[in-house]
């Protein structure tokens, strides 16, 4: 298991008033589940909080989560991950399936 | 120990009046004076669907011919033998049926207390005897989910590693103690003189109450399940 | 969603798809963090919700507890949180008086924790009576290829009622323990025919098993689940009577086939070929139960 942690900036998310967190995928092999919560702390930053079964990626780990906090308004929040061997474009399907189901208005 | 001495340990004389049929024990006997149901398996018997009905059969004739009477339930069996047949034919509902059965004696007043004298692993044990009012083993018996060489068999994870951890976390330790320490078991009995006194106290003490979540806080075999059962309840209730 | 195959859902897209929109309320959610003590110490990855979201809902207007299990984490299997936390679910049932739904997909007992999740599946048992003494409809529904194994399959028996899809399959021992018991003459796993013959909602509806067998839909299983809320059966010994006579009849008519055909054939299913292929629905259609 490999755990790190790594902030970067991104613009402020809006946080929806229905919601104070969202959840997307699961745990299982070749998967991951991506939990984003608020930390109206830090506007600016996301806070990323990752634990991987699969140790030696943190490259490419940094590249995808930096990727995805300049693209998309994350700022305000912490999303924490638990990876079981997820590839990038998975990872990334996720970050964005999480995004989704907070801002959307259906369940 | 073999089962006949066992059996007269726990009911003296009357042990004599028991029946063993394919290793399934069926029949009346007394506990300290006391008539007592008596039912379970020998031998480390694999149960399968028949067996689990010949159990339900005496459920359901100490239910409707012997108000109020305690039920024992011995436990000596290695579980269910992998059989196609035997799940084809839907054991699952077998061991519900069984269980359902316990239910309606339970719900007719009957107590229920379980002795694990032998094997009770898994499937053979949550099928009969878990289900208990209050539930015993022998210092002997090989009580648990499996023996952790089946464990590091199946989860890949090396028997030197489960091993050691099972030092700190007594659930993958296999054996009557470490089940004790969860709760699982209310206490564990040498087998020496005094087993009959000794049901019959726990007989006497039995109740409804599912209290193993609290026992496994308690010597701390399962630290989390009690206060995860009451955060949900309490949850819920808002 | 409504058109994705529910065998197909993840478990909190069944919850979605399932509660009456909005209405599902979870308990201990995922950033409440009660997670397994047992998989950090074994290097395998956790999940916020140990692999089980449960909460309140309404399904069809009426109040539920509802629950299911994610399959894909460590099979579905149940560790000590899960287990603490089904079973925290089935006595707030019992506590209120109202049903509790199992959306279920597990293989039993999680090893990697050993005796607690057996002890949490034995306590479980013990609250789904509960409930049933108090009139709180306790309904598995088993719908998802993993199925209900080992302690979970003991579970879902015990239970008031099972819905079950043809996807669903429901056993104590799965197809590979057995291979390796019985070998590949006896049971092939890889037959994926002969092991949904063998264990899945089919032959459990022919059976008698499973009273409520349902598209793979979602709209499909909450009908189903609509149509049971109320089907609470307290055990009782005209209950207990008429289940042993009926399974045993089970045994003396069936207990020398082996080929699940010949069990269908007798059953009362008259164009075997046809009724494996059909939908639930129509399969239902065509089936007279053979009263002998």
């Amino acid at each position: 298991m490999e755990a790190f942690q790594q902030s970067y900036s991104s613009k402020t998310l809006i946080w929806p008033k229905s919601r104070s967190w969202a959840l997307a995928g699961v745990v299982g092999s070749g998967n991951l589940e991506v939990l984003i919560e608020p930390n109206p702390a830090s506007p600016e930053e996301v806070a990323y909080s990752v634990e991987t079964s699969i140790p030696d990626f943190k490259d490419s780990w940094l590249a995808a989560l930096n990727d995805f906090a300049s693209h998309y308004a994350i700022g305000g929040s912490k999303i924490t991950i638990h990876d079981q061997g997820a590839a990038p474009v998975v990872i990334k399907m996720r970050l964005r399936q999480a995004l989704d189901l907070l801002v959307s208005n259906t369940q | 120990m073999n089962t006949s001495d066992l059996l007269q340990q726990f009911f003296g004389a009357s042990a004599s009046r028991l029946t063993i049929t394919d290793k399934l024990l069926t029949g009346y006997a007394s506990v300290d004076g006391a008539e007592v149901c008596v039912l379970g398996t020998v031998d480390g018997t694999y149960i399968n669907d028949s067996g689990a009905l010949h159990l339900a059969a005496q459920v359901i004739d100490c239910v409707k011919t012997r108000p109020g009477i305690p039920i024992v339930m011995l436990v000596d069996s290695a579980g269910q033998e992998p059989n196609r047949t035997a799940e084809m034919l839907g054991l699952p509902v077998y061991f519900g049926h069984l269980l359902t059965c316990l239910e309606v004696a339970r719900q007719s007043g009957h107590k229920l207390v379980t002795v694990a004298t032998g094997k009770a692993i898994a499937g053979a044990f949550i099928c009969y005897g878990m289900f208990a009012d209050a539930i015993y083993a022998l210092d002997s018996a090989s009580v648990g989910l499996m023996p952790v060489e089946a464990m590091s068999a199946v989860t890949k994870i090396p028997v030197a590693t489960l091993e050691e951890l099972s030092k700190s976390l007594p659930a993958l330790e296999f054996g009557a103690a470490p089940f004790a320490l969860l709760g699982g078991v209310k206490e564990v009995w040498p087998v020496d003189a005094g087993l009959e006194s000794k049901l019959s106290a726990a007989i006497a003490e039995a109740t409804t109450e599912d209290t193993r979540a609290q026992l496994g806080k308690e010597r701390g075999g399962r630290p989390q399940a009690y206060d995860v059962q009451q955060r949900v309840l309490a949850e819920s209730a808002r | 969603m409504s058109q994705t195959p529910y065998h197909e859902l993840k478990a909190r897209e069944r919850i979605a798809a399932i509660a009456d929109a909005g209405s599902f309320n979870e308990i201990i959610p995922p950033p409440e963090r009660v997670m397994s003590m047992y998989l950090p110490k074994l290097g395998i990855p956790v999940a916020f919700d140990d692999g089980l979201a449960i909460g309140s809902a309404t399904i069809g207007g009426k109040r539920v507890y509802l629950a299911a299990q994610a399959g894909q984490f460590v099979g579905g299997s149940v560790g000590e949180v899960h287990s603490a936390k089904l079973v925290g679910l089935l006595k707030a049932a019992a506590r209120d008086k109202i049903p509790c739904v199992l959306l279920i997909e597990s293989g039993g007992v999680r090893l990697h924790e050993g005796s607690s999740g057996e002890i949490g599946i034995a306590e479980a048992i013990r609250a789904i009576f509960a409930c049933r003494s108090v009139g709180a409809t306790t309904i598995a529904v088993i719908g998802s290829d993993i199925g209900a194994y080992g302690g979970m399959g003991i579970l879902s028996a015990c239970c008031d009622c099972r819905i079950m899809t043809e996807h669903g399959r429901l056993g104590i021992s799965g197809p590979i323990v057995i291979e390796k018991w019985m070998g590949k003459e006896a049971y092939d796993s890889s037959d994926r025919a002969l092991v949904w013959k063998t264990s899945g909602g089919k032959t459990r509806y022919i059976l008698g098993d499973v009273e409520t067998l349902v598209n793979d839909s979602t709209s499909a299983v909450k009908q189903g689940i609509i149509s049971v809320l109320t089907k609470s059966a307290k055990p009782d010994l005209p209950l207990a009577e008429t289940q042993q006579a009926k399974l045993q009849a089970r045994l003396d008519q069936f207990g020398k086939m082996t080929d699940p055909d010949e069990i269908w054939m007798a059953s009362g299913v008259t164009d075997v070929t046809t009724a494996t292929l059909d939908e639930a629905e129509d399969f239902i259609k065509a089936f007279t139960r053979k009263t002998s």
